[in-house]
């Protein structure tokens, strides 16, 4: 839904869960994109805990923790919502006169709407939930209320399984080939699967040393930093600004992604494509690090038609720095506005390979994966 | 991928073609003659070996040596062993079926590819076996591919010839068959049908590059392709008028040889040495190039010099074609020049060098995709990207 358009955001406001106030001072490029009050949500909702009887308490805590920031991460947050629709499914009942599959089809709709207001979804759910809702409605409609519900949360619990945990294997152990000794790799913001493949690389014993690129306001990079020191690997940490002044060392370069699209754009954090594009002009390969799973069919061209609007509070101010603060409190002025993008999209010819668990794949070969593999959905 | 082949079009010029005299039969020609030994003994203990795969393309334009022929019967031996078949001695009767001998019958046939040679003898591994299932047959498939590709580790085209002849065989639906001859004739077709094709790529890309070459056109050549020969050749016959440039290709000195063999055909060539590409590109219309393997990229690695020329006439604007088999596709994605297994050819600078300098001694190069203009494929003329999708699709 775009929200410039005042109609059905109004609409869509009488059918939420709780109240948010829309942020007042909004950049005009981005009015299509949701942005709210941030300061006064959280207790908004929290307050709210009592009054959502329609509301699956799994489903609550998961929004809870997205708008408080607690799960960030593509995987972590399809891995918590699809657990928390697991427990939905398995204290699920059908109400006399309605049928399985609608029913629980409109109620997963309705948690997904209410997921949506607490942040909006990244790609890697929308392809999880797509996938949910099709094993929803092709169930066979001879199986009892039991069979079905073991059926779906078998499903659930393959996907986390195949798709999530034994593609990050198989990537991991695809990317440590192209890692050799005396590499210098450079990374940025904090991707699981770039965790994983930096410590099983060190784990093979190979001689690398890691640089770590961060950037405010979340500066993600500093608890990626801290678990890579404490497996031994030798580190260092930047800031974005830095980063063409710290190229000409590095070898190469591995980056995670939100999700692939089929121009072969790299959709991920903010960023990434400043780091992308630098490391392309000083011809170090970049290597994107992602599973199948977040591939997508659509096509984006930039990155202001489809994005997420952060806190512009975030901006404004620097914890701990009272000098540096004059920005602060001054949110609401007329003439300034803050754009707090949380994503950004890179260009397919900056990227010199995808490694997925299908293998490593050139920019141009991700409409081929989604048009081949989407099937298998179908015939899980 | 080989349902699509582009042989069609062998079966629509087959009126207009001649067919040159020296035509190559399909059956393994009886061992050839002994004569004195010209190539170097690779048990030399030097410290650079020679990838055998350069080896043996000296070894075809020389002649079959006995110690040449005494190594490969060892190293049938030796592979035959590990493979846990039968051992072998040195007499060629009484004795049971080795897929390395095959395969070196098959390779004494000058103008045939590595590659191809080890499609025919793995398909005569499979019609020689004494398997009784699906299984046995296919482990045994599995042993006698990786002796052949532990016979030459360096050759990118050998490795990938024999991984898509396994993937292309075993993905048959005739496994599913309940009686297991029939479905051991279905995967012999499949194998034959694979070797026919391979054989006959190099007919078809020659057919398919006809309509880039037009009259008065001039054409800058790297290396000894018999692939990019067959182009030219066709090319001749068809009496178009263009004129060939040829890098001399040190170290081998390819140049000079398909200089001659350009000659015989009267068609007009000139040597250039390999420094005199950039200040002759601006003549050129064209570049041409053969492959030792196609990556996943779309890139290409061919004989050391290939990306430099590429650069050049990517810089000039000149478009830069690469003439390869299908079976050549790889599944290797290189990030950077040394990011390939190593295949070293010694150099003779026909001086002595003194030992504390290094000399760079490896024998080919990795050209990145957005240098090639086009591939001429027997699945058809193909964008680099293509390569990918096609495996992509054959490992489905």
């Amino acid at each position: 839904m775009q929200f410039d358009d005042q109609g059905r955001v109004n609409k869509s406001k009488k059918r939420a869960v709780f109240n948010q106030p829309e942020a007042k001072n909004r950049v005009e490029l981005f009015r299509h994109l949701p942005q709210y009050e941030h300061g006064s949500q959280l207790t908004d909702l929290e307050s709210k805990f009592l009054e959502l009887d329609s509301m699956h308490p799994a489903v609550y805590k998961v929004g809870v923790q997205y708008l408080a920031g607690d799960v960030t991460g593509g995987n972590a947050r399809c891995i918590a919502m699809l657990r928390a629709f697991q427990e939905v499914i398995n204290d699920y009942s059908t109400p006399p006169g309605k049928t399985l599959v609608r029913d629980l089809t409109a109620k997963i709709s309705s948690y997904v709407s209410f997921l949506i207001e607490c942040r909006p979804l990244s790609m890697s759910m929308g392809n999880a939930i797509r996938f949910q809702k099709s094993r929803i409605a092709k169930l066979p409609l001879t199986l009892s209320e039991t069979e079905a519900k073991a059926a779906l949360c078998n499903d659930i619990d393959r996907f986390i399984n195949e798709k999530i945990i034994l593609a990050d294997k198989v990537i991991v152990r695809h990317a440590a080939t192209k890692v050799r000794d005396g590499d210098v790799l450079l990374t940025y913001g904090s991707s699981c699967v770039v965790e994983m493949i930096l410590l099983y690389a060190h784990e093979l014993g190979k001689q690398f040393r890691v640089v770590v690129v961060d950037s405010r306001p979340k500066h993600e990079g500093q608890a990626l930093l801290r678990r890579l020191l404490a497996k031994g690997l030798s580190c260092t940490y930047t800031h974005i600004n830095a980063v063409s002044y710290i190229m000409h060392e590095v070898t190469r370069v591995f980056l995670g992604a939100s999700s692939v699209l089929s121009n072969g754009t790299t959709y991920s954090r903010v960023g990434t494509a400043c780091v992308a594009m630098v490391a392309h002009a000083f011809r170090v390969p970049v290597l994107i690090c992602c599973e199948a799973y977040k591939f997508h069919e659509r096509v984006q061209l930039d990155s202001i038609c489809s994005n997420e609007l952060g806190d512009s509070n975030d901006i404004a101010r620097v914890p701990g720095r009272p000098d540096v603060n004059s920005m602060d409190n001054r949110t609401n002025e007329k003439n300034l506005q803050f754009l707090n993008l949380m994503y950004d999209a890179t260009p397919s010819e900056y990227v010199s390979m995808i490694i997925t668990d299908y293998g490593m794949i050139p920019p141009t070969s991700v409409p081929v994966i989604v048009r081949e593999y989407r099937r298998e959905y179908l015939l899980i | 991928m080989w349902h699509r082949s582009a042989s069609f079009i062998l079966d629509k010029n087959q009126n207009d073609t001649v067919y040159p005299a020296d035509s190559v039969t399909l059956t393994p020609p009886p061992p050839s003659s002994i004569s004195t030994p010209q190539n170097p003994n690779p048990n030399l203990n030097r410290n650079m070996s020679m990838s055998a795969y350069y080896q043996t393309r000296a070894a075809h334009h020389g002649v079959v040596t006995s110690d040449w022929l005494a190594q490969s019967q060892e190293a049938a031996t030796r592979a035959v062993a590990t493979g846990g078949q039968e051992i072998v001695d040195g007499g060629k009767s009484g004795r049971a079926f080795s897929v390395i001998d095959e395969f070196n019958n098959w390779r004494k046939q000058p103008d045939l590819a590595e590659a191809v040679a080890a499609i025919r003898a793995l398909a005569a591994v499979i019609r020689n076996s004494e398997a009784k299932t699906m299984m046995e047959l296919e482990i045994e498939l599995k042993k006698a591919s990786d002796s052949l590709k532990s016979w030459d580790t360096t050759s990118i085209s050998l490795t990938a010839g024999c991984d898509l002849f396994m993937r292309y065989v075993t993905r048959t639906s005739a496994l599913e068959y309940e009686d297991f001859n029939s479905a051991r004739s279905r995967l012999i077709e499949r194998a034959e049908k694979f070797g026919e094709i391979s054989y006959k790529a190099r007919k078809i890309i020659a057919m398919l590059s006809q309509d880039f070459i037009f009259d008065g056109c001039t054409i800058l050549v790297h290396g000894f392709s018999r692939v990019v020969m067959e182009v030219l050749k066709m090319a001749a016959q068809n009496k178009k008028l263009f004129r060939v440039l040829c890098t001399e290709g040190r170290p081998d000195r390819s140049g000079l040889r398909l200089a001659n063999e350009l000659a015989k055909l009267d068609v007009p060539v000139k040597l250039l040495i390999d420094s005199a590409v950039a200040y002759t590109m601006d003549e050129v219309d064209m570049v041409f190039v053969g492959a030792d393997g196609v990556v996943e990229s779309g890139g290409i690695i061919n004989m050391m010099g290939t990306y430099q020329i590429a650069l050049v006439a990517h810089s000039m604007n000149k478009p830069v074609y690469v003439a390869a088999e299908s079976y050549k596709f790889a599944r290797l994605y290189p990030l950077d020049q040394k990011d390939m297994g190593p295949a070293l050819r010694p150099i003779d600078f026909g001086v002595p060098i003194p030992s504390k300098v290094e000399v760079e001694t490896s024998a080919r190069d990795y050209t990145p995709p957005q240098y090639l203009t086009l591939l001429f494929t027997d699945l058809g003329v193909l964008t680099p990207s293509v390569v990918s999708d096609e495996l992509i699709q054959l490992y489905l």
